[in-house]
């Protein structure tokens, strides 16, 4: 098989071309969709999720999964809110001891999957209730709000006329794609998803490159949980429930295997953005919300099951 | 200094013990305001308005409207129920279309990014109940900004990021409903025990305050017992007025749930200790919940606002702002088939008294 065809057949080009069909046919049914406010508007919104995704993906290629990124986002963001409020610590302050906080509890994920061998599945699992517990009961079902006006940058100002956490998201996801594809820890990650037992045994830091790769899926679902409250303006403990799978569906409609070994940042990028081109698109062309869910799992399924039977007919 | 003495003076006239005049528990040390014990109370003026104004709005004077209500999630009996009534004044209407849409969580992140939608896809007016009223205000703000109409009903706004907001009671309204249908229970001079959330929270807090002040002047005779907290917990809410029952025994003549959860989890209390109509559960819940019991003639009444007309009534308030009819410093907007509705708190429409659902009507509504 050449190089060509071997392209051409890989998940991330077919998705490729499925976005750039999904991008024409929605602009064809609604005049407002394909305008640069509308465009840039869409894009200040999927950047939780999509700060999130970027090492979700190192994630599920190590054949794990992290449920508790939406709890940590939570729980982050009533830690922000009760630091700055309740104990009158100045706002840089409260922002790097909430991020210090997210970091600990991916840390403790990292811990628990790695040190007590407890499936990533269950741990973050755990967790997912675990975090969102202590959310509740910190913030009381009461929420913060009241946050200066430079705060609000982040989250609802521009840059260069393109919006702020964009910048964030972009220097983001180009770390997530250079670590990945071109260093050492990247192969390892890839390594690890293949076959963790012969990892080990080949002498690579299966340890380490777990520990690390699930410390940074709470670092970064922190920071997301800082640009969050900036762009909402307030806090509150049920903030991000429900987002893992939003990141988990990215990451997979991406081409990651949910089973580990394969998978590219760029792929997870394409994936997210398919997803809320088809959200935002169906909404303006008057699909009502139930009904994009409905179109979104179908597209999902769509995707794998076309990107299988190729693989399937390209190793025969 | 005054309240002590009109305290004082109603011990001696009336030969109440003074304890039971001290303040109840669960209640805020906010002013309160009672109604008239019986007949209409003057209304309160409604002040300046506070609300928000869209910028550039095309005059949609007796045009069609495209509107689109965004509760706080669908799928829920209570949301369907106000859809319902937007389609009645709709129809009654002819000139507006209204379409629900939300998410299906009551997640703030979802109900924005569906607000924003919408505003890109250009409606005229936007009905909401908001999730969080800060949370949602940076995105309502964008939509005044673009020339739509903003209407709230059911859970309000900050006040200017909308127009106008439907009211569907206040809490003096609340009180009064309680007190009367409980006094009307088990008479002027029974007793009764209180099953609140927790003493801080706030709506009930204030409820409870208002509800001592409406007793203190239309039913001195009444007499409280004491107010016990049970989260919104549904077997922490049963357990609670199981304690109550076993605690005074036949002094407690009725039991007030304070929310949606303590109300059918007293009434079960009282059906499994075979007290119906000896205990009184007086309280606030959906009427889904409590048809059991009020069919089995176990319980007489649920208190709640009239959904159907909550939404009724804020779509024909969009209708009027749209029209430019329901300017800032009205008084009084008039809603169909519901009539004069009275402006309160400088921006709200107030849908009026809660509604007392008993066996006679409870049956009609899905909720």
């Amino acid at each position: 098989m050449t190089a060509m065809t071997r392209i051409l057949i890989r998940h991330e080009f077919i998705l490729g071309i499925l976005f750039v069909i999904v991008l024409f046919a929605m602009a064809s049914q609604n005049d407002r969709f394909l305008t640069t406010a509308n465009l840039l508007n869409q894009a200040r919104l999927m950047t939780e999720v999509g700060l999130i995704a970027i090492p979700m993906t190192f994630v599920i290629v190590t054949g794990g999964i992290d449920l508790s990124v939406g709890s940590i986002l939570g729980l982050c963001a009533i830690l922000l809110g009760v630091f700055w409020q309740n104990l009158g610590l100045p706002l840089p302050a409260a922002i790097g001891l909430s991020l210090a906080a997210g970091t600990a509890a991916g840390f403790a994920n990292g811990l628990i999957v790695t040190r007590f061998r407890v499936p990533p599945l269950i741990a973050t699992l755990a967790t997912l209730a675990l975090y969102r517990g202590l959310a509740e009961g910190i913030s009381q079902a009461r929420s913060v709000r009241g946050y200066p006006d430079w705060f609000a940058v982040l989250g609802r100002g521009d840059f260069l006329g393109i919006p702020t956490q964009l910048w964030l998201f972009a220097l983001v996801a180009a770390v997530g794609i250079f670590v990945l594809r071109f260093t050492t820890f990247g192969r390892t990650t890839y390594a690890i998803g293949n076959n963790e037992a012969a990892a080990e045994f080949s002498g690579l830091p299966v340890v380490r490159t777990k520990l690390l790769i699930y410390t940074a899926s709470g670092f970064i679902s922190a920071l997301a949980a800082i640009v969050f409250v900036s762009r909402v303006s307030t806090t509150r403990s049920d903030m991000g429930s429900g987002i893992e799978l939003e990141v988990i569906t990215a990451v997979v409609l991406g081409g990651t295997s949910i089973f580990g070994g394969r998978g590219m940042v760029i792929g997870t990028l394409i994936g997210l953005c398919l997803m809320q081109i088809l959200q935002n698109g169906l909404s303006l062309s008057g699909v009502r919300g139930d009904g994009t869910t409905v179109v979104i799992g179908a597209v999902l399924i769509v995707a794998v099951l076309i990107s299988n039977l190729l693989s399937r007919f390209s190793s025969d | 200094m005054k309240k002590l003495i009109t305290a004082l003076l109603g011990a001696s006239l009336l030969s109440t013990p003074v304890f039971a005049q001290s303040a109840w528990t669960g209640g805020d040390d906010q002013p309160t305001n009672p109604l008239a014990c019986t007949g209409e109370s003057p209304a309160p003026e409604p002040g300046e308005y506070n609300g928000g104004t869209p910028t550039n709005a095309p005059d949609r004077n007796g045009k069609d409207l495209t509107v689109v209500d965004i509760p706080k999630l669908v799928g829920v009996g209570y949301f369907a129920s106000t859809a319902s009534g937007m389609q009645e004044a709709a129809k009654e209407l002819g000139n507006i279309t209204i379409n629900t849409d939300g998410p299906t969580r009551a997640n703030i992140d979802e109900q924005i990014t569906f607000v924003d939608n919408y505003i890109t896809s250009g409606v005229d007016g936007i009905l909401f109940a908001a999730n969080d009223p800060v949370a949602i205000a940076p995105v309502l703000e964008k939509a005044l900004e673009a020339g739509i109409n903003v209407v709230g009903y059911d859970a309000d706004a900050e006040a200017d990021a909308r127009q106008w907001f439907v009211n569907q009671a206040l809490p003096n309204g609340v009180a009064k409903s309680m007190m009367d249908q409980l006094a009307s229970e088990i008479g002027e001079d029974g007793s009764f025990a209180i099953v609140t959330s927790t003493f801080t929270t706030p709506n009930q807090a204030r409820w409870i305050s208002e509800m001592q002040a409406y007793t203190e002047k239309c039913y001195p005779n009444l007499k409280f017992l004491e107010t016990v907290e049970a989260q919104e917990d549904n077997i922490l809410s049963f357990n609670q007025a199981q304690t109550l029952i076993n605690k005074y025994g036949d002094e407690l003549n009725g039991i007030l749930g304070m929310t949606s959860v303590a109300t059918p989890a007293a009434a079960e209390a009282v059906q499994q200790n075979s007290l119906c109509g000896k205990v009184s559960v007086v309280g606030l819940a959906l009427p889904n919940a409590m048809k059991p019991y009020i069919n089995s003639d176990c319980i007489q009444s649920t208190i709640l606002w009239n959904t159907v007309d909550l939404g009724y009534a804020a779509a024909q308030v969009m209708r009027q702002v749209a029209d430019g009819t329901l300017k800032p410093g009205a008084t009084t907007v008039t809603a169909g088939r519901l009539g004069e509705l009275q402006i309160v708190n400088q921006s709200q429409v107030l849908l009026g008294q809660p509604k007392v659902f008993t066996k006679a009507d409870i049956n009609d509504f899905d909720f």
